[in-house]
């Protein structure tokens, strides 16, 4: 033994055992015989009495000693087998139980999959992987969809009792849906595409059958509301069905087979239906039913457009019969109300039914646009309106309500390809206006000019604000008048001058008139009052365009002051001095033009209730044969009786003709300036861009006339302006 | 000389009117080729400073005692003197060489000017000359130049435009060279339908058109920058149907 020192450090070794220790195969053997046991209780609902630390164990060990393809194959067949047997039960189950046997078993089955997944966890992570083999429970899965789903008795079977589910469903039936939720899940468990083929593309392919019968049931025997009605409820229908028991990617697809059997394919039927369709929809504002059309056939193709079509054309149609009917034409002031009328229904309609959808704001707007303009005295009737407007027609109105009025108006007036018409028309009837003092409000008038010039510019407006301008300026000299001059007119007649700027003022020439005494006093008075502050002016008596108010006693003595224009105070003044009068006598004293003098006598002698002549023979036409009367017998209720004729109206033909006439030539250095600016700036141009260029530029005012331009060009080739190429015939060269 | 030479020399002088040594000298520079020896002959400042006197001459006979112009009588004489008729075409070709500033007028200078162009001295050699000046009508180029001029010369002094019944008469004198088939139906139409002047422009663009569109119309382009008076001819045409257009 030796002693004292550090103990010595050995090797120490564990050696392997000198033979290879094998896992018993029966060992093997008798271990899957347990699992194998183990599965089956699992699925006799005998689990309970099973260890699962054991079982486990038992896989572990099994995959340890290289028997995983063992277990695998032994789980494999055994389910199988398993699967076979519980097949052949659902296959025996009768009518309604079948299903409910299915689901079943499906959960059954579920439940032991994971039991047995969880005992064989150890081989999913290992030899499964390393094997490539699919792991448990999608095996379990794949094996289901293989010897249930696929079996042959049940496949068929499967699919017609959830068809013919969903079928009793769509009949009115109630159905046990959270059997159908289970079976969907089931089938979407097993992979989308066993959803998709065994159950969706089938059911997706009987209901497009199923809703093309009911369709063409319902389009028979329905009006176009009803059938609406239909088809929303059934889209509701399919939808919610999806939420309850169908996967949700479905949704899409059952909704495009509605869509597309109920209203895509029959689109034009219900639109054009008779008594029902679009169209009547629109007549009788059938709101709900135009908001339900719209949401629909917004969910097919060309839905809306095909929607948008009818009703444009519809739109043209009507307010082309509008436009052209003679009847309507008599009062341009309803016409334009009209015209309002249907512009603020189809509003509406668009507004409360097709969600403002722009695309048909804009179909209106187009449809407008190309009615009014068929007629070529919309500008003139819409001017009319305005007139009878702000005459009388906004009495008593708020200023929000004057503004309302207003902005529609204009949005007729932006419809006008003849701008220029409008204004032409429209400076005629304010001069009137203001000329009479006949405006409801000064406020109102203004308003209506800054729209104008918000939409067109100043240079529309600016003539126009001239002539309000002159009115208040004539105001003020009419006050300095009297101030100055009060002394030396005494007692003469009380003189109201308008003095207005030429060429602001749609100013005619003025034919003479003779001016009784008394008032050309005044009026040279007057004359050399305002020279003389306005030196180098000159002053055109307008005696065309003047009223007078006339104090008159008759037989009885009854006075009544008489509202009368200037010609007509010309004539009644001679009967101061004469009882009768000819018309001879009556055209040399007056030198009134024959014309105006016969519509003057007209209105003094041949109207009830203003005859304040009397005329013989009392034909109601005027001859120059006729002779006249001061009526000692007129009566009247009224103190204040109204004869004058200074009321802007509807042109007569041969004015209208005249009108135009001006406006033609109006246009012509309008497009010679376009011509100009444009030859300007591009130097060399061919013809149909010069025409295209100048329409453009124009086209807010109006829309000028191919062969308009072509006269403009060739005058301005004759003035050297422009030139041809001495090559090509349609090119022009500006000469500068 | 060869007898086709002296053949040529013969041709060359009645055609053109120049004497026996000139036509030998134009045919040498030529090398004996006729139209070569034309050009040749055109293209040389014709006459010498002898000559210049000649066409004083001659304008002295014919021109107004009191003033420096040649007018209405003496170009009536004149055209006595070259057998000619007042209202031939070839009165507005010579017009034409001699660039006159208005039908029926000549001054000193244009008419010396132009018988220089035209290249004679003398009223013998001037009748000579005259079936070669018709013949200048043939040539598109020189036609186009005369018509153009022919609005001009025509117009009335101080107007911009020339009127209806002269443009009429001159489109008839013109055509008729041309022989084209609208002309009396664009006569016609004027006078019904437009009853105005007639413009420059309008002028030379029915040249264009009389020359480049069939009488059919067939080749007629709805947008092709003709002037108004044109498109309103084609629509005349075509509302009494003197033309079948297919459309």
């Amino acid at each position: 033994m030796s002693g004292g020192g550090p103990p010595r450090k050995r090797n120490f070794k564990i050696e392997a055992f000198k033979q290879r220790v094998e896992l018993d195969p029966k060992y093997a053997e008798r271990t899957w015989k347990v699992l194998e046991h183990a599965i089956h209780e699992i699925y006799n609902h005998n689990a309970s009495g099973l260890s699962f630390e054991e079982l486990y164990r038992s896989a572990y060990n099994m995959v340890l000693h290289k028997y995983g393809e063992k277990l695998y194959d032994g789980l494999q067949s055994t389910m199988t087998r398993r699967l076979k047997e519980t097949s052949k039960s659902i296959e025996t189950a009768q009518g309604g139980l079948f299903l409910e046997e299915l689901n079943a078993k499906w959960m059954e089955h579920n439940k032991a999959l994971q039991m047995i997944r969880d005992i064989l966890m150890y081989m999913d992570r290992t030899y499964v992987p390393a094997a490539h083999r699919t792991p448990v429970h999608e095996l379990g899965l794949n094996l289901w969809r293989d010897h249930i789903i696929h079996s042959p008795m049940i496949h068929r079977r499967l699919l017609d009792t959830l068809l013919d589910l969903i079928h009793r469903e769509r009949m009115g039936e109630v159905i046990n849906r959270g059997l159908m939720r289970s079976i969907t899940k089931m089938l979407m468990d097993l992979g989308p595409a066993v959803y998709q083929d065994d159950f969706e593309k089938p059911f997706l392919e009987v209901s497009a059958s199923f809703y093309s019968g009911e369709s063409q049931e319902f389009i028979e025997c329905c009006d176009c509301g009803n059938y609406l009605k239909k088809a929303e409820r059934r889209i509701n229908e399919e939808m919610e069905r999806v939420s309850h028991y169908l996967d949700a990617g479905s949704e899409v697809k059952i909704t495009s087979v509605v869509e597309k059997e109920m209203i895509a394919n029959h689109m034009h039927r219900l639109v054009h239906m008779e008594n029902s369709g679009l169209v009547n929809m629109l007549v009788d504002d059938k709101y709900e039913d135009l908001g339900r059309m719209y949401a629909l056939f917004r969910r097919v193709p060309d839905g809306l457009s095909t929607i948008r079509d009818v009703m444009t054309s519809y739109l043209r149609e009507t307010g082309k019969q509008l436009v052209t009917d003679p009847e309507r034409l008599k009062d341009p002031v309803e016409f334009v109300q009209r015209l309002l009328n249907e512009k603020d229904k189809h509003d509406k309609i668009i507004s409360v039914a097709f969600g403002n959808d722009k695309t048909f704001q804009n179909a209106l707007n187009s449809s407008f646009e190309f009615f009014i303009n068929l007629n070529n005295r919309s500008p003139e009737f819409i001017s009319l309106y305005v007139d009878d407007k702000l005459r009388k027609g906004l009495k008593g109105a708020t200023e929000e309500d004057v503004e309302v009025i207003l902005d529609k108006v204009m949005m007729l007036f932006r419809y006008l390809q003849e701008k220029d018409v409008f204004e032409k028309y429209y400076k005629q009837h304010l001069a009137k206006r203001l000329l009479s003092g006949k405006t409801v409000s000064d406020d109102a008038e203004r308003s209506m000019i800054v729209k104008l010039k918000t939409e067109c510019g100043y240079q529309f407006t600016s003539k126009l604000e001239g002539m309000f301008t002159d009115m208040k300026t004539s105001q003020d000299t009419m006050q300095d008048f009297y101030a100055k001059k009060s002394e030396e007119l005494g007692d003469g007649p009380t003189l109201d001058v308008h003095i207005l700027t030429t060429g602001s003022w749609p100013t005619q020439p003025s034919p003479p008139c003779n001016l009784p005494t008394e008032i050309l006093t005044v009026c040279e008075k007057f004359r050399s009052y305002y020279l003389g502050t306005h030196n180098g002016r000159r002053l055109t008596w307008q005696t065309n365009m003047g009223t007078a108010d006339i104090k008159a006693t008759f037989g009885k003595g009854q006075k009544h002051e008489l509202n009368v224009s200037t010609y007509q105070m010309c004539v009644l003044m001679l009967f101061n001095n004469a009882d009768g009068l000819t018309y001879k006598d009556i055209e040399r004293d007056t030198e009134i033009p024959a014309s105006d003098l016969k519509r003057c006598l007209q209105s003094l002698a041949c109207v009830k209730g203003k005859n304040v002549l009397r005329k013989e023979p009392m034909s109601k036409d005027i001859s120059e044969d006729d002779t006249f009367y001061f009526n000692d017998k007129f009566t009247s209720k009224l103190v204040k009786v109204k004869i004058g004729t200074v009321v802007a109206q509807k042109e007569s033909e041969p004015e209208k003709q005249e009108t135009r006439q001006r406006v033609e030539e109006d246009r012509k250095p309008q497009i010679e300036a376009a011509i100009v600016r444009i030859m300007k700036s591009r130097r060399v141009l061919d013809h149909n861009s010069i025409v295209a260029e100048v329409t453009k530029q124009l086209q807010a005012r109006f829309l000028p006339n191919p062969v308009v331009i072509k006269k403009r060009i060739e005058s301005l080739i004759e003035r050297e302006f422009l030139e041809r190429d001495k090559v090509d015939r349609k090119l022009y060269r500006y000469l500068a | 000389l060869g007898r086709g030479n002296r053949d040529k020399v013969q041709q060359f002088m009645t055609i053109t009117g120049a004497s026996e040594k000139v036509a030998l000298q134009a045919l040498k520079a030529s090398d004996w080729h006729l139209e070569g020896a034309f050009d040749f002959f055109y293209s040389q400042p014709q006459i010498s400073a002898v000559n210049t006197r000649h066409l004083e001459d001659i304008f002295n006979r014919y021109k107004e005692p009191d003033s420096d112009m040649i007018m209405v009588e003496g170009v009536s004489q004149l055209c006595n003197d070259l057998q000619v008729d007042p209202q031939d075409i070839v009165m507005l070709v010579i017009s034409w060489h001699m660039k006159a500033a208005t039908m029926c007028e000549f001054t000193r200078q244009e008419f010396i000017g132009g018988l220089q162009s035209i290249g004679v001295d003398s009223i013998e050699k001037f009748r000579g000359k005259l079936p070669s000046l018709r013949a200048e009508l043939k040539d598109d180029n020189k036609f186009r130049e005369i018509y153009n001029f022919a609005f001009t010369w025509a117009r009335e002094k101080g107007q911009k435009s020339l009127s209806l019944e002269t443009a009429i008469g001159m489109w008839q004198l013109l055509f008729a060279e041309r022989n084209w088939p609208l002309l009396e139906h664009w006569c016609q139409f004027l006078q019904v339908r437009h009853n105005k002047a007639i413009s420059r422009d309008t002028w030379a663009q029915l040249l264009e058109f009389v020359k480049t569109i069939d009488p059919q119309l067939s080749n007629y382009d709805d947008e092709g920058a003709w002037p108004y008076l044109i498109d309103e001819f084609v629509e005349y045409l075509t509302e009494n149907g003197f033309v079948q257009r297919k459309k």
